[in-house]
């Protein structure tokens, strides 16, 4: 499991941020104490900073510097200030991203799994393994049973997301959500074709329990 | 300034002197002096005086013609004083005097003002900060609580940060330079960025999506970039029809520039709205209709992308749609490779 230090002053963010991190698989720590807020970060062997800029003591461009001496370890600069100036700054000091508040959190879901994804080298995410399926993201193709089918970058989309909640139902709002960050402006037709389709190259392959219709509420990889 | 305004100015000086010349050369007709030594006395008194009133007249017409020169070619007119040689003769040094104290006085005045804006911007930006601040917690419990309650929160959240942008960038219209960045921006990535941004309009009210068409690079400030085509696109979605809304966007190389085409097929803009779009506050049939315009989105656009050096051109057809071109002049600033 990923560690992540959130360094954030606002209480209310720390401890929402925390949870929504958490909620999402990955163990968050956020520091309250700020005096002695870089040796405390780097005491946790994080694999991920979450850094605001303004903080009390120091402020965020200092602290990244600071961590930046001593350790490698992947810095998101998250901050109000949104100019390209500030943007340029942050990357100046050695940051790897710089998301603004009030971010989507869905994006700030993304650009944390980019970042861990290229630190930890690719191998982690590459095939996901549901049962006896496997589908490898590299080449977009499907296995089961020793069977293989090509996957169309939508339906790829698609089964990654209801992956990534497996046993729990995904809106269609949700799922589409996940599609659009993921750059496929799919409609709602499109949405339903996508899935009729994937559905049946899956059944094509023999899985005949694949993704379920729950009617009103969404999709489930049970 | 001619001969006949001066001399006019001069009246009551010539008029003195030939009265008191009449006199006296009644005085000496009248004491039976030869009328040659009149007319010498003529001579010997006015011809220093022509002389005097036409050296007066040149040394003043080059001044004034020296002032009105600079004026013409003076940038700012109030730094006159600055460039002015400093006249000579007494009417002209107080002259002089006085329009310095009166400058002087008008700068501080200026200064005045300008301090007080700058306050107001710099007092904006930091309210804008400090507000995303809890609007930020605010989208964090959303997403921790999700439910059809704070769904409709998180429409209304979204809401209020469209109109925090606007502020933002209100304040920062009038003052581009201060903080933009000119780098490379694909525009692909660009209108994908504010697609996504607008994602739940276009899902919620079925508008279909073509970007297939946008490809390219060009040079200018991202952040301002995507203010602007998010407003058009914003626009292109609420101003849309209730079923088959679509909005297409292109890009077109030409030999001098690139044009980013932002179009739709909603309800259009009525011809006599359409040369008023871009004004301060114009809401026109559409906002009235709509009830949901502040008139100030366009015109942000209009402003920005002039400090930009860009084109921003709206044509429409009442019932059919709208086409907004964004256009980036091929010059020194924004290459395309």
């Amino acid at each position: 499991m990923s560690k992540i230090v959130i360094i954030e002053d606002t209480e209310k963010i720390r401890e929402e941020l925390k949870t929504f991190l958490i909620r999402y698989g990955y163990e968050a720590v956020a520091p309250i104490n700020f005096e002695n807020i870089i040796n405390d970060t780097l005491k946790e062997e994080p694999n991920l900073i979450l850094l605001d800029i303004n903080l009390p003591i120091y402020d965020g461009y200092y602290i990244c510097r600071e961590i930046r001496k001593i350790s490698d370890v992947p810095i998101i600069v998250v901050t109000s200030r949104d100019t390209e100036m500030d943007e340029l700054m942050s990357m100046n000091l050695g940051a790897d991203d710089f998301v603004t508040k009030p971010y989507n959190t869905q994006i700030l879901l993304a650009r944390i799994e980019t970042i861990l994804r290229r630190v930890q080298g690719s191998n982690i995410r590459d095939t996901l393994i549901y049962n006896d399926l496997k589908l490898n993201l590299s080449n977009g193709s499907v296995t089961y049973k020793g069977k293989v089918a090509e996957l169309t970058k939508n339906e790829i989309k698609i089964i990654t997301c209801l992956y990534k909640y497996k046993g729990k139902i995904v809106s269609r709002d949700d799922l589409m959500d996940f599609m659009w960050n993921a750059d496929v402006f799919v409609d709602d037709n499109n949405l339903s074709v996508n899935v009729a389709r994937l559905r049946k190259k899956l059944e094509g392959l023999g899985m005949q329990k694949n993704i379920e219709t729950r009617r009103g509420l969404g999709y489930i990889l049970p | 300034m001619s001969i006949k305004e001066y001399l006019k100015d001069r009246t009551v000086f010539l008029l003195i002197n030939f009265t008191l010349y009449i006199i006296i050369s009644g005085i000496l007709l009248l004491i039976n002096i030869n009328s040659k030594v009149i007319l010498l006395t003529f001579c010997i008194w006015f011809f220093p005086i022509l002389v005097y009133i036409m050296i007066e007249y040149v040394k003043q017409k080059l001044l004034y013609n020296e002032l009105n020169h600079i004026m013409d070619h003076l940038d700012k007119k109030y730094l006159l004083t600055e460039i002015m040689k400093k006249p000579e003769n007494i009417e002209g040094k107080l002259l002089y005097d006085v329009l310095r104290r009166a400058n002087k006085d008008m700068h501080e005045h200026v200064n005045n003002y300008r301090d007080r804006e700058n306050e107001y911007r710099e007092y904006i930006e930091t309210w804008v900060h400090e507000i995303k601040t809890p609007i930020a917690s605010t989208r964090l419990i959303i997403e921790n609580n999700q439910n059809d309650i704070t769904r409709n929160i998180k429409e209304e959240v979204k809401k209020i940060e469209e109109y925090i942008e606007q502020v933002l960038y209100y304040s920062r219209s009038n003052n581009v330079s201060k903080d933009y960045l000119i780098k490379e921006v694909s525009l692909a990535d660009l209108v994908k960025r504010v697609i996504k941004r607008n994602s739940r309009d276009f899902i919620s009210k079925g508008i279909i999506i073509d970007i297939e068409a946008v490809e390219g690079t060009v040079y200018s400030d991202a952040k301002w970039l995507e203010f602007i085509v998010n407003q058009v696109i914003g626009n292109a979605t609420k101003y849309n029809r209730e079923h088959d809304g679509r909005v297409t966007i292109s890009t077109d190389r030409n030999e001098n520039n690139i044009v980013l085409t932002i179009e739709d097929n909603g309800i259009g803009i009525i011809d006599k709205d359409i040369s008023r779009v871009f004004e301060k506050g114009f809401t026109g049939e559409n906002g009235r209709e709509f009830g949901k315009s502040t008139g100030l989105g366009l015109y942000l656009c209009k402003k920005l992308a002039e400090q930009l050096g860009l084109g921003l051109i709206i044509t429409s057809k009442m019932g059919e749609g709208t086409r907004v071109k964004l256009i980036f002049p091929l010059g020194s600033v924004n290459l395309m490779h």
